[in-house]
């Protein structure tokens, strides 16, 4: 089942702020007198919203802007009926939140009125929805596992677990004596009966038509991406003889090429050492480039040799042809223009200011602190400026969007990587694209989920947060930035606000956990394993 | 034969062609519902506006300030002029009256009404001998005892509360047109009705007997608590017969059609069933409903002209006095906040049901529907090898909107 994470970032009167600020505390304190939750009168979420896998409600303080409240929403299915779900179980108290936000001056103004008015009754699914922001970036940890599929198969864990330690407590436990193909079909044999359902097919976690469509994306953007880098060298072959484009080329190329040299090197103290470099990356992808570029030919020649006809009145013959070298010409100007958006950018980083000590309110520190490590999962919710300038705009967007669409191919498996503690992250633009906000729900303290992305995600962390302003120096997008551990910390702590409501559907469950549980009852769902597949099978167990 | 004496439970229906047309009607009403929700969610229609997606039925049924009931006129007739809270707008005579009955009519008592449902059914089912309507004799027979035993309203010396409950019903809820040859029924009924529980009344302030509504009623009323009048007591158990007992024979056994048309979910509802899984059974049942639930909505009069939908792009404004049904049988099936709606799915939360209404208005009885619907079906589900009788009585027939007919077979 498709799964959605989105988020509603409203304006909130700032005399609202603290009014807000309690609702939301009482909305928490409804769940349970243990900070843990789970158990009081908010474990009805669990069946009012059978959708739902992780939720928060934040309020962020505003300094350049009023306060924003969030809502962010991960969840199975689609978003409308997520919606009716979410206001079924907490509709008057969402409706008292509203209140305290900013009347909007698009058009939203009318629907905001009828929900908000004294004694308004009407639903306000509608208006959620017309405002529900879709993420720059997401990344789904255990993805394709519905919430149900997730607490049905821990169960069957924990029943593997009672049976593996109470199948004989008097004597020798049976299974230790057996060969991984009988532990496998005894195990099954005494839990099969109460899970009936490891007679059915699994559900596949990512259906045929969504790979296809993650796959169409992902190549879609870059044949785009290509086509566009390639423009200015379309128009100019058109505009010159091709000697003097290629010496153009050249010129161009050798002299952006001896600027960077120049600059591309880190500004004093600014530096981390890593071993990633630009052109054994180039290299290393050489192949699967060159395969690209092939294809991005074909595509553009069977939907440009119809156009050139209809445009020149030329034959099948000759249009095809001119089409295969206009295009070749204007592929031989990307990587001058790639190494021109690669300067510009250099030049502006340097310019860069970096924040090194970035403030941080004590009171709303403890809060958070507070809130965090009561169990193994924890939430966190930033909220930063964005750096201005046309180029960053281009780049955040172009960057997020094929970063989004990576993640979609690479992150499959449960995993980010070699990251194995988020449950779902995303990030999105607010005010106007002025502010970009992110979220995640991960396992382990936030100082030891940091420390992970910062070892094993740097390039992807700077690449999707180098655009905030007072991030650490960054070099080219991907480089230094995250990696200044303490500095990119505080930042990001300065950036947080208190995750006042959060609730997580399967709250003692790491992502790893998850994984292993849809190992186990894969094996389990097998009538029978070879021994070679049984002996993998049980390390789970 | 007098009404009064009948046993004939519905009027006859409609013959021939009158009959085919009326189910087509029927059968087409989901498509065009469909097509409503998709292009005209507000459909004008003279004086009458139909609403059709989630949204905007929800906001019908909870602006109550706004969007009135109809029932009024109609009531009068059936309680003699008293006032009856299905009639009231939210008003401190509504609230006052509604909390007194639910000081009578107790949570505690559901647990029991469910085992008694249970007891019923099992006892009806084990002398049908391998062969059934679930209209009449299962589902009819056990609500009308059940809830009858309950409230303290037993069949009135020589009539039948089936009958006597179901013409009522049909002139209050279905009769929009105001029928002669019913309302004449309904003007020997009504009276003989209230004169029965007037009756009730007296003979159990002498002889309280069993603890069920009635006597519950008497006793605050002995104890001096002015709420408790007589006129009261009569309207209130007046009402709920008129609008309790006689919904359950209508949406039971369509679910039960539904279930049928399912092989395998009916052999998942029969596993629940004989697993004595109520809650999993509970969820079958109101489920296969939605597919084909009590009627395909509720009217309401605009007592003010409203926008409806403001704020969105089919935002229409209602004007004062215009009649609404607000479908709540279109918005159990809208995309828009309903997931997969065509899909059978027993475990949907309950915001994708509006059995029962919504808002000032829900069915007051739906705690008792809740915990006793299912069990209905339980015994007969329970059953190895039930199936549809063979022939057109194998399959569910309707009179108007109430369900006529449904065999099936076990065993």
């Amino acid at each position: 089942m498709r799964q959605t994470t989105l988020s509603v970032a409203l304006e909130v009167k700032p005399e609202s702020y603290d009014h807000l600020s309690s609702l939301l505390d009482k909305l928490r304190e409804r769940r349970d007198p243990d900070p843990s939750g789970g158990t009081g009168p908010f474990a009805d979420f669990l069946t009012r919203v059978p959708a739902v896998h992780f939720m928060s409600l934040s309020v962020f303080p505003g300094f350049d802007y009023d306060p924003l409240f969030v809502i962010e929403a991960n969840f199975d299915g689609e978003k409308g009926p997520f919606w009716a779900q979410l206001e079924s179980a907490i509709g008057p108290e969402l409706r008292a939140m509203l209140r305290c936000c900013k009347r909007p001056l698009d058009n939203d103004g009318p629907l905001f009125d009828s929900i908000t008015a004294k004694d308004a009754r009407a639903p306000i699914a509608p208006y959620l929805e017309r405002r529900s922001l879709t993420p720059t970036v997401f990344h789904h940890g255990n993805r394709g596992m519905t919430r149900d599929r997730i607490l049905a198969e821990h169960k069957l864990f924990e029943a593997t677990r009672v049976e593996l330690g109470c199948a004989n407590v008097d004597g020798p436990n049976p299974y230790r004596s057996l060969t991984p193909r009988q532990i496998h079909a005894k195990l099954r044999a005494a839990v099969h009966p109460d899970f009936t359902w490891l007679d059915e097919t699994a559900p596949k976690r990512i259906p045929l038509a969504q790979n296809i469509g993650d796959w169409v994306r992902l190549i879609g953007f870059i044949v785009a991406a290509v086509f566009v880098l390639s423009l200015p060298g379309l128009f100019l072959s058109l505009a010159m003889p091709w000697e003097r484009y290629l010496i153009l080329l050249a010129v161009v190329f050798v002299g952006i090429a001896m600027r960077l040299k120049q600059i591309g090197v880190a500004l004093p103290g600014t530096a981390v050492a890593t071993r990633f470099s630009f052109l054994k990356f180039f290299f290393s992808q050489l192949i699967p480039l060159v395969l690209f570029v092939l294809f991005y030919l074909v595509v553009a020649v069977a939907i440009g040799t119809p156009l050139s006809m209809l445009a020149t009145a030329r034959h099948f013959d000759a249009a095809w042809h001119g089409m295969v070298i206009w295009l070749l010409w204007g592929l031989a100007g990307a990587p001058v223009v790639i190494a021109g958006i690669v300067l510009w950018l250099r030049v502006i980083e340097r310019r860069d200011a970096s924040q090194d000590a970035p403030p941080v309110d004590p009171v709303m520190l403890r809060e958070m602190a507070r809130r965090e490590d009561w169990i193994p999962q924890n939430h966190m919710g930033s909220l930063v400026l964005i750096k201005p300038g046309i180029l960053r705009m281009i780049l955040i967007r172009a960057g997020h969007r094929g970063l989004g669409l990576v993640l979609r191919i690479i992150a499959r498996k449960g995993y980010l990587g070699s990251m194995r503690t988020i449950h779902f992250a995303h990030w999105a633009m607010v005010n106007n694209r002025s502010r970009l906000m992110f979220f995640s729900n991960f396992d382990q303290t936030w100082e030891s989920y940091l420390d992970d992305f910062i070892e094993k995600a740097h390039a992807g962390l700077t690449l999707a947060w180098c655009c905030g302003v007072g991030f650490p120096p960054t070099r080219f997008l991907v480089k230094d930035g995250a990696s200044h551990g303490r500095q990119f910390k505080e930042w990001a702590r300065h950036s947080m606000a208190v995750s006042r409501f959060w609730y997580s559907a399967y709250k003692d469950l790491t992502a790893e956990q998850i994984e292993r549980n849809f190992r186990i009852a894969i094996g389990l769902r097998k009538r029978t394993l070879s021994d070679k597949d049984a002996a993998l099978w049980i390390n789970d167990l | 034969m007098s009404i009064l004496t009948s046993r004939d439970v519905l009027r006859p229906g409609p013959k021939g062609f009158k009959a085919w047309i009326q189910r087509v009607v029927f059968a087409l009403m989901p498509g065009f519902f469909t097509f409503l929700r998709r292009w005209k969610p507000v459909m004008k229609l003279g004086n009458n506006y139909l609403t059709s997606r989630y949204d905007d039925v929800r906001e019908v049924f909870a602006t109550d300030p706004a969007f009135g009931v109809v029932y009024k006129p109609h009531l009068d007739v059936i309680m003699g002029g008293q006032p009856f809270f299905l009639g009231m707008a939210d008003t401190e005579q509504y609230r006052h009256d509604t909390d007194a009955m639910r000081r009578v009519v107790r949570p505690a008592d559901v647990p029991k009404l469910a085992a008694q449902t249970e007891a019923l059914g099992e006892q009806i089912v084990a002398g049908a001998d391998g062969r059934i309507d679930v209209v009449d004799t299962l589902v009819r027979r056990v609500t009308f005892t059940m809830l009858g035993d309950y409230l303290g309203v037993p069949d009135p010396p020589g009539g039948d509360l089936r009958v006597w409950g179901t013409r009522l019903f049909e002139f209050q809820f279905v009769d929009q047109g105001n029928d002669p040859a019913l309302r004449k029924e309904v003007d020997e009924i009504a009276p003989a009705l209230r004169m029965h529980i007037q009756n009730e009344i007296a003979r159990r302030r002498i002889e309280p007997g069993k603890d069920d509504v009635l006597a519950r009623c008497l006793a605050l009323q002995a104890a001096g608590d002015p709420a408790y009048s007589d006129d009261f007591i009569r309207t209130s158990l007046t009402g709920f017969i008129v609008g309790g007992p006689p919904q359950p024979p209508m949406v039971v056994p369509q679910a039960m059609e539904q279930l049928l048309r399912r092989p395998k979910v009916l052999a998942e509802a029969q596993a629940a069933a004989r697993a004595g899984d109520d809650d999993r059974l509970r969820r079958y049942v109101l489920e296969a409903m939605r597919f084909d639930p009590l009627a395909p909505g509720l009217p309401r009069v605009a007592l003010t002209d409203w926008t409806l939908g403001r704020g969105t792009s089919h935002a229409v404004t209602i004007p004062a006095g215009a009649q609404v049904l607000a479908a709540f049988a279109s918005a159990m099936m809208d995309p828009r906040r309903v997931a997969d709606p065509r899909l059978f799915d027993p475990n949907r939360p309950a915001s994708d049901y509006m059995h029962f209404g919504f808002g000032l208005h829900e069915c007051f009885g739906r705690h008792i529907n809740h915990a006793t619907l299912h069990l209905m079906l339980k015994p007969l589900l329970r059953q190895p090898n039930l199936r549809r009788a063979s022939g057109k009585e194998g399959k569910l027939t309707k009179n108007g909107p109430f369900a006529e007919r449904l065999v099936v077979t076990y065993g």
